[in-house]
């Protein structure tokens, strides 16, 4: 039941000599799922708010999702999509309303029932006018009908792309229990920080600054589920110390490469422990440089294109993300098959390229060796985005652009970029949600009031491309939406608005007690209702 | 002279000071040791220190030589360290001069808000100026100048007081000189003694504290410092030790042979009684 | 009465120390780039203008500074702490919660420190010059110069991961039986990491009051007495170079507090130091102000503590000195 489908070759070979011959009885004993059980996994944050109505972020999904469920989630193979909370969810051809069908039987953790009529207050109190993601795509939401209990009709003022509300559907439609939050705040409400959900586990405890224990659901709608008696999330601020957990056995499981990517070949020989680099290709990040247009110099789209040559794309994915990740061409990453395009006119790296086409924008160096100096903003997110950072300064000075590095946690770094614009380059990673409407175009559209983050505060505003972006939100037919993404992506790779370096996901690390770990494509964020532990 | 020749004949003090010159001089050569920019990524990641020549120390998670860093994050430690023990010495001083000498409402004031910076723990002062003024190194000296000027000062402002009454004040005084004046031209040179003995214990504490600030990330991300190597270092503490181990001895002999210096001149200070 | 007295005088010096470092907080974090609105917005992953100004409005962003700290100013004066945009609970709350963590670190390492260090202080000072002094007294030096985060990083390498006898951090076995045992057992290294240093400190200080105390008089007139060396060293040397060492203990609250911030951030120790670093992450003004007001009654009352201390020890000081 172990899923590795791993193609590297160095991490199967660091596997089977750990393993070594201990693991063929261990695995053939394995085939029994096995009920009970606490599973201690590590979280790195805390979210101050747990509701994923309301925030649509990793870092809330990783706790919310075993408590709250979704319509539906990302699976591989099939239609990419199973059923949740909805066993059925069509559009109609006008594109202005989804029906969706509702699961039966399926009861609150308090113990009232679920029905549509959850749905309808949940999409139109929450995820239309306060989640973070749900207020662009449902942004046209007119009503939701609930003909009866198991029935809800989303309707729309304008004509919306079913292909968009599908793909939407995993990570925007956590769904609410009505009969607590109506009538009040939902972002005030108790319930956000003690969650009541559907889902397979129940919220139990949270002490800040130590952990979150959810317990199992004796009355989850899927018979024989879950198989854990409860999962316990560490706090674990130092990622030092989780590596060290994980060898210690004080926790089984580490997600969202919180165990650092320099560590993975040695703890991947710890007999006991294994690397599981799939289960997060439904939430690619990507490793951008976000440009300043603003900056007399970076308007030139022929600077911007310099600066794209002059990063060894390779480089970052073999020595920065020690290659778990590939280097990227676009703004829709190689995953998503139904957009991406593979043939765009890229920027490989070429220095000499780079510096030509510096001159010939009339920058050419100075007496000592610079042409303009950069303020650049390597966003906290990750330990590689900090990295890509400093890679990106010395990639940088060899093409005579003098960049100095100001680091700034979230707060400042955020008010930087997307409120005040103080920075000439910076180094993000926004996410990819399985369609490009969801979180991606944000970063092209122009005319965005500022202060808005994670979209395009960049000064770049191209008609052509606002063109195509209005088009594709429009487009209510898959084919014509999907030529409208591809034209997108070329208008991107002209202009070059910013750099996409690489994408990237996360690794998983695990003891092999642990079963049925990265089954689905958003695993690290789904329900772990299968997932069960070995003795 | 003499009393650097006394400093320099305690064990202590000659130990001390070798080593220090050994590392200013290392600091201040490092451009000409390890040219060009200490953070460039040079090589192979995680070498092991002496399996390359090249990189006698080896190299960092992202292939960066660590001898390098070693060297550059010299100026870094030790120039934090010797600024804010100037900054702190002066502040210090001067408000410990005008406290004691003036007394009254003004040493009411100062003393007040000198109380008020030694109530507030000073790592968590020095945390929420950097984080407010931003990761840089002028940030970091005001961060800890702020937190260190308080002992010189109450050590300065107990020195002045009890010279206050000496009779070449009240000559000065008799000679319409202004009382600024004679504080600062004319006690103060007299309370020097007490003031240059709390100078190591500024420079060990300002160092260690340069160096966890800079652990923290709150370091200039434009700069070689050993807090940063030992941050960057821990993600790999399994697999690579030697990344965190050098950056932690150096900044571990650096203050050490700051306060054998300060013992040093401790004892000889004792040896002239 | 003398200790009321005391007691009375200590806290009415703390009014202008407390107003001061208030003020002085508010004015930091609000001369920081970003709000608490931007900490939040970073962690949610976005959100539209009109998301972001009902975020504002909700934080009370959209008033004016001085609006602010005067509200903020009124409600500390009648007790209220008010509420932290973290974790959107009273302030008073999150603090009490943590505030015992940090105080059994503090306390534990203190003790652990002050153990140690008198032991080695008694041993130095008993022959002070000799060659065991100056062992003792240079490798103190030594221990002083570690690096608190750094020798607790090697102390988890060692202990915790290569050994596996203590836990590599936090303050209970989560699904244990829990315990003061058990909360004991994962606070031992972050004791050794921060307590290493005092233990030198103390070891110094004493060491430096025996050496005083062997040229006062009464140790000559005791010597000439006759009295054993043992004797000498106990009743006379001794006894009054703890003095310094209880002020110490005073003096250092505020330094302790300061490195627990590092330390408990190695070893993920739930306290008011991470809370600090929390606060600040989070633009949190209340929480900051908070912790910073926290750490400040820590300090006045360990200061009032050694004071009380000291007026039982040594019957000179008293009610005239302030």
């Amino acid at each position: 039941m172990v899923v590795m489908r791993s193609t590297r070759r160095g991490f199967m070979a660091g596997t089977l000599a750990g393993a070594g011959a201990l693991a063929l009885p261990r695995l053939a004993r394995a085939q029994a799922e096995r009920r009970g059980g606490t599973l201690v996994v590590a979280a790195d944050g805390e979210p101050r708010n747990l509701n994923p109505a309301l925030i649509a972020s990793n870092g809330v999904f990783y706790v919310a999702s075993k408590v709250i469920e979704p319509l539906a989630e990302m699976v591989y193979g099939g239609d990419g999509l199973a059923p949740r909370l909805a066993t059925a969810w069509e559009g109609s051809a006008d594109g202005r309303s989804v029906r969706l069908t509702l699961r039966e039987g399926v009861t609150w953790h308090d113990g009232r029932p679920f029905s549509s009529a959850d749905v309808a207050w949940t999409a139109m109190n929450a995820w239309k006018p306060l989640q973070n993601l749900g207020r662009i795509v449902f942004r046209d939401l007119e009503a939701v009908d609930t003909p009866d209990a198991r029935t809800a009709i989303l309707r729309f003022s304008r004509p919306v792309p079913f292909q968009l509300v599908r793909n939407a559907l995993p990570a925007l439609s956590a769904v609410l229990p009505r009969h607590l939050y109506e009538g009040t705040d939902p972002n005030a409400n108790p319930a956000n920080a003690r969650l009541v959900g559907t889902g397979p586990f129940r919220f139990a405890e949270h002490r800040p600054g130590e952990f979150y224990r959810l317990e199992r659901n004796p009355a989850y709608w899927e018979a024989n589920r879950p198989f854990l008696d409860a999962i316990v999330y560490r706090v674990m601020p130092d990622r030092g110390a989780i590596a060290a957990a994980l060898e210690a056995n004080q926790i089984q499981l580490a997600a969202f490469s919180a165990v650092p990517l320099a560590d993975l070949e040695r703890i991947g020989k710890v007999p006991g422990v294994k690397v599981i680099p799939e289960g997060y290709e439904g939430i690619t990040y990507q490793l951008t440089v976000e440009i300043n247009h603003r900056r007399r110099e970076l308007a030139d789209p022929r600077v911007r294109r310099a600066i794209a040559h002059a990063i060894d794309r390779d480089f970052v994915v073999d020595t920065i993300f020690l290659g778990y990740a590939k280097a990227s061409n676009g703004p829709i990453p190689k995953f998503d098959a139904q957009f991406h395009v593979a043939d765009l006119p890229g920027t490989p790296f070429d220095v000499r390229r780079a510096n030509a086409l510096l001159d010939e924008a009339g920058f050419p160096r100075g007496a000592n060796g610079t042409r303009f100096a950069l303020r650049l903003l390597p966003a906290p997110w990750f330990e590689q985005t900090r990295q890509f950072g400093d890679y990106l300064r010395q990639a940088l000075r060899a093409v005579g652009i003098d960049a100095q590095v100001v680091n700034n946690d979230s707060a400042a770094h955020t008010r930087a970029v997307y409120t005040t614009h103080e920075f000439d380059l910076a180094v993000g990673s926004p996410v990819y949600r399985n369609d490009p409407a969801i979180s991606t175009t944000i970063l092209f559209q122009g005319g965005l009031p500022a202060g808005v983050p994670f979209s395009n505060q960049y000064g770049y505003d191209n008609p052509a491309m606002n063109a195509v972006i209005d088009r594709a939100a429009g487009a209510v037919d898959a084919a014509g939406r999907t030529a409208a993404y591809r034209a997108f992506q070329r208008i991107a790779a002209e202009d070059v608005p910013l750099v996409n370096v690489a994408e990237f996901t996360f690794i998983t690390v695990a003891r092999d007690s642990v079963r049925n770990v990265a089954n689905n494509p958003r695993w690290a964020t789904s329900h772990w209702a299968d997932t069960w532990l070995a003795e | 002279m003499r009393d650097v020749l006394a400093v320099l004949r305690t064990p202590e003090g000659a130990i001390g000071s070798g080593v220090l010159i050994l590392m200013v001089a290392a600091a201040l050569l490092a451009p000409v040791l390890a040219p060009g920019d200490p953070l460039a990524i040079v090589g192979r990641p995680l070498r092991l220190p002496l399996a390359d020549p090249r990189f006698p120390l080896g190299t960092d998670r992202l292939g960066r030589d660590v001898l390098t860093g070693l060297l550059h994050g010299a100026r870094s430690t030790l120039g934090t360290g010797a600024a804010v023990m100037a900054a702190a010495l002066l502040l210090g001083g001067a408000v410990g001069t005008i406290a004691g000498y003036l007394g009254g409402a003004a040493d009411e004031v100062l003393m007040r808000i000198a109380d008020a910076v030694q109530t507030v723990p000073g790592f968590v002062l020095a945390l929420a100026i950097v984080s407010v003024a931003g990761p840089t190194q002028p940030a970091i000296l005001l961060a800890l100048t702020a937190g260190a000027w308080t002992g010189p000062a109450r050590v300065v402002r107990a020195e002045v007081m009890a010279l206050r009454s000496r009779p070449f004040v009240d000559a000065s005084r008799l000679l319409g000189r202004h009382p600024l004046a004679i504080a600062f031209g004319g006690v103060l040179p007299n309370a020097l003694g007490p003031l240059l003995a709390l100078a190591p214990i500024v420079v060990a504490g300002a160092m260690l504290s340069e160096a966890a600030l800079t652990f923290l990330g709150l370091g200039d991300p434009n700069v070689a410092t050993w807090g940063a190597m030992i941050a960057e270092g821990r993600a790999v503490l399994r697999t690579a030790p030697h990344v965190i181990v050098a950056p932690g001895l150096a900044v571990a002999v650096a203050v050490l042979a700051v306060s054998l210096l300060g013992e040093g001149m401790q004892r000889a200070a004792a040896r002239r009684t | 009465m003398r200790t009321v007295r005391l007691i009375a005088r200590r806290l009415a010096a703390a009014v202008p120390t407390v107003l001061l470092v208030v003020l002085g907080t508010w004015i930091l974090l609000e001369a920081a780039p970003g709000d608490a609105a931007d900490a939040y917005l970073a962690q949610a992953g976005g959100g539209d203008a009109a998301f972001v100004a009902d975020l504002r409005a909700r934080f009370g962003l959209d008033l004016s500074g001085p609006d602010r700290f005067a509200i903020f100013a009124l409600r500390l004066a009648a007790g209220d702490l008010g509420t932290s945009v973290v974790f959107s609970r009273p302030v008073a709350a999150v603090i009490a919660e943590r505030i015992p963590i940090t105080l059994a670190l503090m306390v534990a390492a203190v003790t652990f420190a002050a153990v140690l260090g008198t032991l080695g202080g008694l041993l130095a000072g008993a022959r002070p010059g000799s060659l065991g002094d100056r062992l003792l007294s240079t490798a103190a030096l030594a221990l002083l110069a570690i690096p608190s985060f750094w020798l607790g990083l090697l102390l988890i390498r060692w202990f915790a991961v290569q050994l596996g006898w203590l836990p590599v951090g936090g303050i209970r076995t989560i699904g244990g039986a829990g315990g003061v045992l058990d909360t004991a057992r994962h606070l031992i290294l972050p004791t050794l990491a921060l307590g290493t240093g005092y233990v030198a400190l103390y070891l110094r200080t004493l060491r430096a009051g025996m050496v005083d105390a062997w040229r006062a008089d009464h140790v000559r007139a005791a010597r000439a007495r006759g009295l054993s060396e043992r004797a000498v060293v106990w009743g006379a040397v001794a006894r009054p170079a703890f003095l310094p060492v209880v002020v110490l203990l005073g003096q250092q609250a505020g330094t302790l507090f300061g490195g627990s911030v590092v330390v408990e951030t190695v070893f993920a120790v739930p306290g008011m130091g991470r809370l600090a670093y929390e606060a600040v992450a989070g633009r949190d003004l209340a929480l900051l102000i908070g912790v910073v007001l926290a750490g400040t009654v820590v300090v006045i009352a360990a200061n009032l503590l050694v004071d009380l201390v000291m007026v039982r020890l040594d019957p000179r000081i008293g009610a005239g000195d302030a």
